[in-house]
């Protein structure tokens, strides 16, 4: 971490420097290359440091190189203006802390659109600008006052081939099902998805779902609890699978992939019932760049960003012109693809903007 | 002033702005949980009377303490007797066992709660041992459930329940202990009538030490436990950072620093706690 | 509880005791009657803590063997002993009564209440601390302490009581009086006693005999008198009192301040060395005179101050006159 730390900031002084012309360009090259790192990656970070930038405030890992790449670069190329990144992770307390000190740092959190619907009407967020943002871009009742959805995500699962590979769990009725499909599961600890999983489970329609019944959801939960772990984040997903801890997991379908490669096949994914969630850009409230965040979110909302991000990071794009540009491989991964977007569910920022608190803690004390 | 000056010492003055930095900086945040616990998300005492009124909260509180007793008792049963084989052991041996001691500070909460996994999971290393030598026909689930939580934090805690008895083992004067072996004392009478009333007070500082920080734990019952496991400090993250239930979380936190300050006074009453935090034993 | 006058003498037999290769005690033999008071006196590092500690059970005997009345208890643990022991700075338990402390013997050994509280009394009799009973040792002085630590080794009647340095954390004047009370306990419980001290008037004033030690070996064995009057060499009479060492014909001899005479003018017949007078020191109850003789050696004179001739002064000539039992011949060493 330190090692990075210092690369970076050699770089950054190093642009600055070549900016200057104190520097030529082969010797700052020659710097960029001892640190593994391209230049445009340099030059769009801390580098524009000196003229003007957005900062995003994203979770760190790879995003951080995958939002320079997929759209740091286009909007440094249409605005001349950078991006730096805040990698704390933007949850819905801090968002509000930040904005209740009166020290706003960063521009637009990667967030999720809920948090549109129970920081906005508190005045901890900007008005979303569609002047400049596009409505169309996104998918219908996914573009909000105070934010707008600009990737999906989605709450899947994967299945052990080994155990069930005759017969395999089909749709969120078999996850539930351990009688027929005895082991362990894993499922989301902050209860969004898992919640909408128990009640298709038990019959309710996929667009029947809000607003969600939660002693039907919880009794549902709770009936597989002691064939059930819990996790709480995308990595503690992954591993549980991956360590042959449980044999039907919940997963970020953005994981899918990965799942699948590192078992060599063994786990696969079923995005049939899929949950679509809308991941969303919202912006705090006196954020420092002020209007030019917006073309920034106009940026991330045009399809070459959407199809970057969807390689990077396998978010599936919410812009419906991008569906159909979803390349062959990504398919059965992108729960917008052809082959998946008839079968998905989509979430309701609404009532998880203003419920979701409450649902929260009623499952955090049914499962523990 | 020079009123002043009679009744205060000067050292106060020279140390008055730091002494007053210091206290502004403890108790400011402090008194500002408390008054976010009487204020949201309304004034009253509203976050206090759900504490009573919905039991999930008293449970988690309930499951918060009980863990903290059984990793307190394993970790200072377990601390004590690596203490006292240190104490007795050779030289050599005993700087080698300090440096192990000393670097298990320096691992990661982290890191640590991942070995837990790779060691005595479903999947791990102990378990496929066992299943490869015919000894058992299941995995053993050590882990992701309450097993777990308390075998990572006894695991964690144990370096912080040797330090203080270490101490207490050292400043023992071994003609004492022979003392009692001339009077006719068995190894075992002189263990219980001498070493350990006179060990007390490190146990004690022990004691409090693991207890009062097993009461923070966080990451390791928040993976070890499989999500099942719901103890108070996550619980309280979860308010603040998801949810946004300001005043709950600062309810239970203020619930958490009364506990342990009714725990440190009850103690008082019983024995000085000077003598527990390194003081004078007279 | 045996009759503690029957038992309690002690054969120690060629004792020696290495810390790797260091050697501590050095072939040691030694019997001690039963009832008797004897002093283990030497300088720090002459092995008679070591000698004490093998006694005692808490070290091992590298070679050699210790019998208490005619028995083996080499291999016999130091709980199994039954030696009370004083130990140099007490060793009293911190967290226990004075009155637990006494009984601390009895109370592993699970004897009746009654009996211990009885013996515990009595004991607390016999050290003066009746009224102290209930305070615990930090609330008392050294010399209350020291007589706990008594009170607590003397309470199970133990047939031998080992002493390291009893006295060496009180002041003079609290340690001669404590002196005399040890004298007066060892008449009345009639145990032996070994006594460890570097403090050579304690050993003069207490001991039936003393054992002077050095280097791990055995000096000189004998009664205070004995030493004191025929030392037998160079290190035993400079070690217990002083001595002025003179050489005559080839032979080395010892001769105490206080044996010589001291006469003004160089007139005396008698006169066995003749010198100059160079300082006099006033003690009170004696003078210390030291004469530069003409053999260029100096003298040490003690002598009574009443006896002072008024014309001794510094610088004055003086004749040395002393008997010729004075005179100590020393072997070499």
């Amino acid at each position: 971490m330190h090692d990075k730390q210092f690369k970076k900031e050699m770089l950054t002084e190093s642009a600055h420097a070549y900016k200057a012309g104190r520097m030529d360009r082969r010797t700052f090259l020659a710097l960029c290359g001892a640190s593994g790192v391209a230049m445009n990656a340099v030059l769009a970070g801390d580098a524009e440091a000196a003229a003007d930038y957005v900062v995003m405030w994203n979770w760190g890992g790879q995003s951080e190189e995958c939002h320079g790449s997929a759209i740091g670069d286009a909007f440094t190329a249409n605005t001349g203006k950078g991006l730096k990144f805040d990698t704390s992770g933007p949850l819905e307390g801090k968002i509000r802390e930040m904005v209740d000190s009166g020290n706003v740092t960063a521009d637009v959190a990667d967030a999720d659109l809920f948090n549109a619907v129970s920081l906005g009407p508190t005045g901890h967020l900007e008005p979303i600008d569609y002047s400049v943002v596009s409505k169309d871009k996104t998918l219908p009742g996914y573009a909000l006052e105070h934010g707008v959805s600009v990737i999906l995500y989605g709450y899947a699962f994967v299945y052990d081939t080994e155990a069930y590979g005759d017969n395999p769990p089909q749709n969120w009725a078999d996850f539930f099902d351990v009688e027929k499909f005895p082991g362990m599961r894993s499922l989301y600890k902050w209860a969004n998805g898992s919640l909408e999983a128990a009640l298709m489970a038990d019959g309710v329609a996929g667009d029947a779902l809000y607003p969600l019944d939660m002693d039907r959801a919880l009794a549902k939960i709770k009936s597989i609890k002691d064939d059930s772990l819990y996790w709480g984040s995308g990595s503690e997903a992954h591993s549980m699978v991956v360590n042959g801890e449980v044999s039907l997991g919940m997963v970020w379908q953005n994981r899918g992939r990965n799942i699948e490669r590192d078992t060599d096949g063994r786990y696969k994914l079923v995005n049939n019932q899929a949950m679509a969630m809308p991941g969303a850009y919202i912006v705090p409230k006196g954020n420092p760049a002020g209007a030019a965040v917006m073309d920034f979110i106009a940026t991330a909302q045009e399809v070459p960003a959407q199809l970057a991000l969807l390689d990077c990071l396998g978010m599936t794009p919410s812009n419906p012109e991008a569906f159909s540009q979803i390349p062959d491989d990504q398919q059965p991964y992108a729960i917008t693809s052809a082959m998946n977007i008839d079968n998905i569910v989509y979430n309701d920022p609404d009532w998880w903007g203003k419920n979701g608190g409450d649902a929260v803690n009623a499952f955090l004390e049914a499962i523990s | 002033m020079h009123a002043l000056t009679r009744h205060i010492h000067p050292g106060w003055l020279i140390i008055a702005p730091l002494f007053l930095l210091v206290v502004t900086l403890y108790l400011g945040p402090i008194l500002n949980i408390l008054w976010l616990s009487f204020t949201d998300p309304e004034p009253g005492l509203g976050n206090y009377a759900k504490l009573g009124q919905e039991g999930a909260q008293l449970r988690i509180v309930w499951t918060t303490v009980r863990i903290c007793i059984i990793t307190t008792i394993f970790s200072v049963v377990l601390g004590y007797s690596i203490a006292y084989a240190m104490v007795h052991a050779h030289r050599q041996q005993k700087s080698y066992m300090l440096t192990l001691l000393l670097v298990s500070f320096w691992i990661s909460i982290l890191v640590r709660t991942f070995a837990w996994l790779m060691l005595l999971g479903r999947k791990g290393l102990v378990n496929v041992t066992l299943e490869d030598i015919g000894l058992i026909a299941e995995p053993i689930t050590f882990m992701r459930n309450e097993l777990g939580v308390l075998i990572g934090m006894v695991h964690y805690m144990i370096p912080y329940a040797v330090l203080p008895l270490l101490v207490s083992m050292q400043s023992i004067d071994q003609r004492v202990m022979n003392a009692s072996r001339n009077l006719g004392a068995s190894g075992t009478q002189t263990f219980w009538r001498i070493y350990l009333p006179l060990t007390t007070p490190g146990l004690v500082a022990a004691t409090l030490l693991v207890f009062i920080l097993s009461l923070g734990f966080y990451v390791t019952p928040a993976v070890l436990g499989g999500g099942k496991v719901l103890m108070v400090a996550e619980y309280i993250s979860v308010q603040l950072l998801v949810t946004l239930k300001w005043g709950t979380a600062a309810m239970l936190a203020a619930i958490m620093l009364m506990g342990v300050l009714a725990m440190l006074w009850i103690m008082s009453r019983f024995m000085k706690l000077s003598t527990v935090f390194g003081g004078a034993t007279r | 509880m045996a009759d503690p006058t029957q038992i309690g003498s002690l054969q120690i037999r060629n004792v020696s005791k290495f810390f790797g290769s260091f050697q501590a005690v050095n072939d040691i033999s030694l019997d001690i009657q039963n009832g008797e008071f004897l002093t283990l006196l030497g300088p720090s590092g002459s092995g008679k803590t070591t000698l004490l500690m093998m006694v005692a059970g808490f070290l091992d005997i590298s070679r050699g063997d210790i019998a208490l009345d005619g028995a083996s208890i080499a291999t016999v643990p130091a709980e199994k002993r039954n030696f009370g022991m004083v130990f140099q700075g007490y060793a009293l338990f911190p967290h226990m009564s004075v009155r637990d402390n006494v009984g601390y013997a009895l109370s592993v050994r699970k004897r009746p209440a009654r009996e211990i509280r009885a013996r515990v009394d009595e004991m607390l009799e016999l050290v003066q601390l009746q009224d102290f009973a209930d305070r615990k040792p930090g609330q008392l002085s050294g010399g209350q302490q020291q007589r706990v630590a008594l009170a607590r080794a003397l309470c199970f009647a133990p047939p031998v009581l080992l002493l390291d340095e009893p006295l060496g954390a009180l002041d003079k004047k609290l340690r001669v009086e404590v002196q005399e009370q040890l004298k007066d306990i060892h008449r009345r419980v009639g145990t032996t006693f070994i006594y460890v001290t570097h403090d050579q008037e304690e050993a003069l004033s207490m001991s039936d005999r003393i054992v002077i030690m050095r280097d791990g070996a055995i000096e000189q064995v004998g009664t205070p008198k004995e030493l004191y009057e025929r030392p037998v060499n160079r290190f035993t009479a400079s070690f217990l009192g002083k001595s002025n060492f003179i050489e005559h014909a080839g032979k080395a001899f010892a001769l105490r301040p206080e044996k010589i005479d001291l006469h003004p003018g160089n007139s005396h017949a008698d006169a066995r060395l003749r010198g100059t007078i160079r300082s006099m020191t006033y003690f009170g109850s004696m003078q210390r005179i030291i004469v530069a003789a003409d053999n260029n050696t100096e003298i040490e004179v003690d002598i009574d101050v009443w006896r002072n001739p008024s014309n001794l002064a510094e610088g004055a000539r003086v004749d040395l006159l002393w008997e010729d039992t004075a005179a100590v011949e020393l072997q070499s060493g």
